[in-house]
């Protein structure tokens, strides 16, 4: 007897799916993904709670309910979102050209510092539309130069843009101390921060809310940014020059133009979530100004696997975390820092879960 | 133990095999035998599912329907792993070994020794296994430093040295140069001689008839001969099972079109230029292409091809010397597009294929104007236009929507053929380009580069098949070590002494 050949007894296992012509199956096999690995999360987490001695329906219970039942909480959630979304589009259109952009902290900080300076610079007295365009086109330009310096640096010395936009963000928070500190200091013996904006100079708010415009100019931005992917010509070429350079290179793209446009686009749409966050929230420049806006926007663009219309939903998923994260602090003897966890987990188990597996040979 | 009592039976016998996607019949009831001591080869033009059927063979995809019996025994091969575990070995045409490690080091990843690599005893396994079955491979050596026909090799002793007793060799010599198929050969005789089984995917008719003991011909996922002798069978029969019709031999022609006032498609002058490594790969080349000729380029793979049509294109700035396409300085890529270059890369999948798009958005990827809609690109001309192109030239590309990572290689290179060579060119620098095609496609595609010819541009075609060089070339140059060793006139095409100028002998 050939023993030593054994296979497997059952030839009825399940027949693979791909063969399947059917439509609706690859969504209901991600929403599958997507649920499994969210009640994953919230299952590690509820074990989490336990050992804390919380009861973990009641905690998320109320954290639910804290979180989206009460008016103002749900207007916080579309105040934090806004700079999210743009903080995200900024790492997604870079990503597109096959850059990683994970600048977002530094060119929020320096959009805002730019705004700040016209500001300034400007003076209480001129008119507040004057300031706010003024505004919003200096914390624009001042994001696109200083994503630029990682451009020219990965041009002309070929260092990668993923370290050198992260050492800007230390030279960034560094340039903003320096100004809060010296020379844009308020009060010489008070706190370090910058002079309080003008009422005219900051954002108007949605009329009922005491939500701010930012969200709508993050919205508007989302769908410029996926129609410009989508249907322009410099989409389509950083599309390709971002899908394999050397196509685009044999194909008379100039490469170099698109990675310095995208990286730049990118720094100028962080730039904005750092006016928006400054003109609408902070209304000041102090030490912690925008503090980790833009390493959680990255994270936010992952999650939405760097297309526009998800990274609305996943700047809302963490802007409900963060809110809710409040909302745990205030109402139970759990740490702050508790939601981090759930949202470290969260993160985790999508990234990781809903991966597309790749067959290996 | 009753292996060595019983009677013979198949190593492989597949049954019935059907594997459908969606739409696509890939396989429909295939079968096929490969017994011990036999080369077996399996036959088709692309897209007649032989890989669809490798594929199941080793266990990567599972049969909709159908048996497979390993020697004697039905077998579920649901993973590599299990196929490897059988006795199933595969040498895939892309060779997976990494070149930074050296041949014991790459053969250890394959064989599980164990926590320490152990690799001074390995080395010995490999030297006696190698001397046994002729492969000649040191276990010492760098696998970068290797050519690919001996890495071909490795590979091919990796997978007898997990124990395979059936050796599935996938297009081995679509990679390799006259010289090395020849040293391949010996070595699957040698197997043979082992009563090892070889399953050999080939288009190639006469490497059927020099090395095949069987055939089995597949036709639309279908066996259209199943476990023939091929020298039952005339070149024609076999073709026309492959094909479906029979296809007409290409008549030479020479070409007319008159060159005296136009400037040259092409000039070299005196071009030195590096390679990847750093090294000097092109020594002092100097040539011209006249508009409406056809120049071949031989020589064994790594003599300067690529970097010479690199050069050409711009695409790799010479250390000295100067290119000119129609009289115009090349300096750069965009000058050579515009100029009026089309080219075929070497390596498509590498340098012209961007996994997400689609087979439309890559025929806009020409070096030409994108065509301008009311907001970006006008991709209703782009369609229209390809599908005329596509009608004209006859390659049959995929449908445009298809995304091109879901395309093989053969239909890789019909998209960039049919991209190439339906521009208006001045100059094509065709670097493999019937590479991955099927008989009828190279013949279509060598009677396209002929018909670009005769509208005046001037064409560079680099060919490992001297055959097909010599069947359509106006001039050969044959290139040896970054030189250009000689030329020759098309009246005087001699294999021999082409021969001997591609391994850098007097002419």
């Amino acid at each position: 007897m050939s023993a030593t050949l054994l296979t497997p007894e059952s030839p009825e296992v399940a027949e693979p799916e791909e063969a399947k012509p059917d439509r609706l199956r690859p969504i209901l096999a991600t929403v599958w993904r997507w649920t499994s690995a969210l009640g994953v999360a919230l299952i590690i987490f509820s074990i989490l709670l336990l050992t804390k001695g919380a009861n973990p329906f009641q905690a998320l219970g109320d954290m639910f309910k804290l979180t989206f039942t009460s008016s103002r909480s749900v207007q916080e959630i579309f105040i934090q979102m806004a700079p999210l979304v743009l903080g995200a589009l900024a790492v997604a259109v870079p990503a597109r050209a096959g850059l990683t952009n994970v600048g977002g902290e530094g060119q929020i900080i320096i959009g805002a510092v730019a705004a700040c300076g016209a500001f300034l610079f400007l003076g209480d007295s001129a008119p507040g539309g004057l300031i706010i365009v003024a505004m919003f086109a200096a914390s624009m330009i001042a994001g696109a130069l200083w994503a630029g310096i990682a451009a020219l640096m990965r041009l002309w010395a070929g260092v990668n843009e993923a370290i050198s936009t992260l050492l800007l963000n230390f030279v960034a928070l560094d340039i903003l101390l320096f100004l809060i500190y010296q020379p844009w200091r308020e009060s010489r013996t008070g706190q370090p921060t910058t002079r309080e904006l003008v009422d005219t100079a900051k954002l108007p708010v949605i009329s009922g809310t005491q939500v701010h415009i930012g969200i709508i100019i993050a919205v508007v931005v989302t769908v410029i940014v996926w129609a410009v992917m989508r249907y322009t010509r410099w989409g389509f070429k950083i599309a390709v020059a971002g899908g394999n350079a050397e196509a685009a290179r044999r194909s008379g793209l100039n490469v170099s133009m698109l990675v310095l446009s995208a990286l730049m686009i990118g720094g100028a749409l962080a730039g904005l979530a750092g006016m928006i966050h400054f003109a609408g929230v902070e209304y000041k420049l102090r030490p912690g100004f925008g503090y980790q806006l833009g390493y959680t926007s990255f994270l936010a663009c992952w999650l939405a696997r760097h297309q526009p219309f998800p990274i609305l939903v996943a700047a809302f998923v963490f802007a409900s975390l963060s809110v809710a994260g409040d909302s745990l602090q205030l109402d139970s003897s759990l740490p702050a820092a508790t939601i981090n966890v759930l949202t470290a987990l969260i993160l985790m188990a999508v990234l990781g879960w809903t991966a597309k597996r790749k067959v290996s040979v | 133990m009753e292996q060595h009592v019983g009677p013979r039976r198949p190593l492989l016998a597949v049954l019935g095999l059907t594997k459908h996607f969606a739409a696509v019949k890939a396989n429909t009831e295939v079968s096929l035998e490969v017994w011990p001591g036999e080369v077996h080869a399996l036959v088709g033009e692309n897209g007649a599912g032989k890989s669809t059927l490798l594929k199941m063979i080793y266990g990567v995809y599972h049969p909709d329907a159908g048996q497979m019996i390993v020697e004697g025994t039905e077998a579920v091969i649901d993973s590599p792993a299990e196929a490897r575990r059988l006795g199933i070995g595969m040498v895939f045409q892309d060779l997976r070994l990494v070149p930074a490690l050296t041949v014991a080091e790459n053969i250890a990843l394959a064989i599980p020794t164990g926590v320490t690599l152990k690799l001074r005893a390995l080395s010995q396994q490999i030297r006696e296994a190698s001397d046994k079955h002729g492969l000649s491979v040191d276990p010492n050596a760098k696998v970068g430093h290797l050519s690919i026909g001996e890495r071909q090799r490795v590979e091919i002793l990796k997978v007898l040295m997990t124990g395979a007793k059936l050796v599935i060799l996938d297009e081995p010599t679509s990679v390799l140069a006259p010289q090395e198929v020849e040293a391949l050969f010996s070595v699957v005789e040698h197997l043979r001689s082992q009563d090892f089984g070889i399953l050999i995917v080939t288009h190639k008719l006469d490497e059927v008839r020099t090395i095949a003991n069987t055939a089995t011909v597949l036709r639309g996922g279908r066996t259209i001969l199943e476990n023939v002798k091929p020298s039952d069978y005339t070149n024609d029969e076999l073709i026309e099972a492959m094909v479906g019709k029979s296809v007409s031999d290409l008549t030479r022609r020479a070409s007319t079109v008159v060159t005296t006032d136009r400037a040259m498609a092409l000039t070299m002058t005196g071009i030195n230029a590096k390679g990847d490594q750093g090294n000097l790969a092109l020594k002092g080349i100097s040539l011209t292409i006249a508009p409406g000729e056809l120049v071949g380029i031989a020589g064994v793979a790594g003599s300067g091809q690529r970097e010479l049509c690199e050069v050409a294109l711009g695409l790799r700035p010479p250390v000295t010397g100067e290119v000119t396409i129609v009289g115009k300085k090349i300096g750069n890529p965009r000058d050579a597009l515009s100029a009026g270059a089309a080219s075929i890369p070497e390596d498509p999948v590498a340098d012209s294929i961007v996994g997400r798009l689609t087979v439309l958005h890559h025929m806009v990827l020409n070096g030409r104007r994108l065509p301008a809609g009311k907001v970006g690109i006008d991709w209703q001309t782009v369609k229209s236009t390809t599908d005329t192109n596509n009608d004209r030239l006859g390659l049959h590309i995929a449908a445009t929507s298809r995304n091109v990572s879901e395309l093989s290689g053969g239909n890789i290179q019909r998209v960039i053929l049919t991209r190439e060579l339906s521009l208006d060119a001045e100059l094509v620098v065709a670097a493999y380009p019937s590479r991955g095609l099927d008989i009828a496609n190279v013949r279509r595609t060598q009677e396209i580069l002929l018909e670009c010819r005769d509208k005046g541009a001037g064409v560079l075609m680099v060919s490992e098949d001297l055959d097909e060089l010599m069947s359509i070339a106006d001039r050969i140059l044959v290139m040896h070590d970054g030189h250009i060793s000689g030329e020759i006139i098309n009246a005087d095409f001699d294999r021999q002494r082409i021969g001997q100028l591609m391994i850098g002998g007097a002419a």
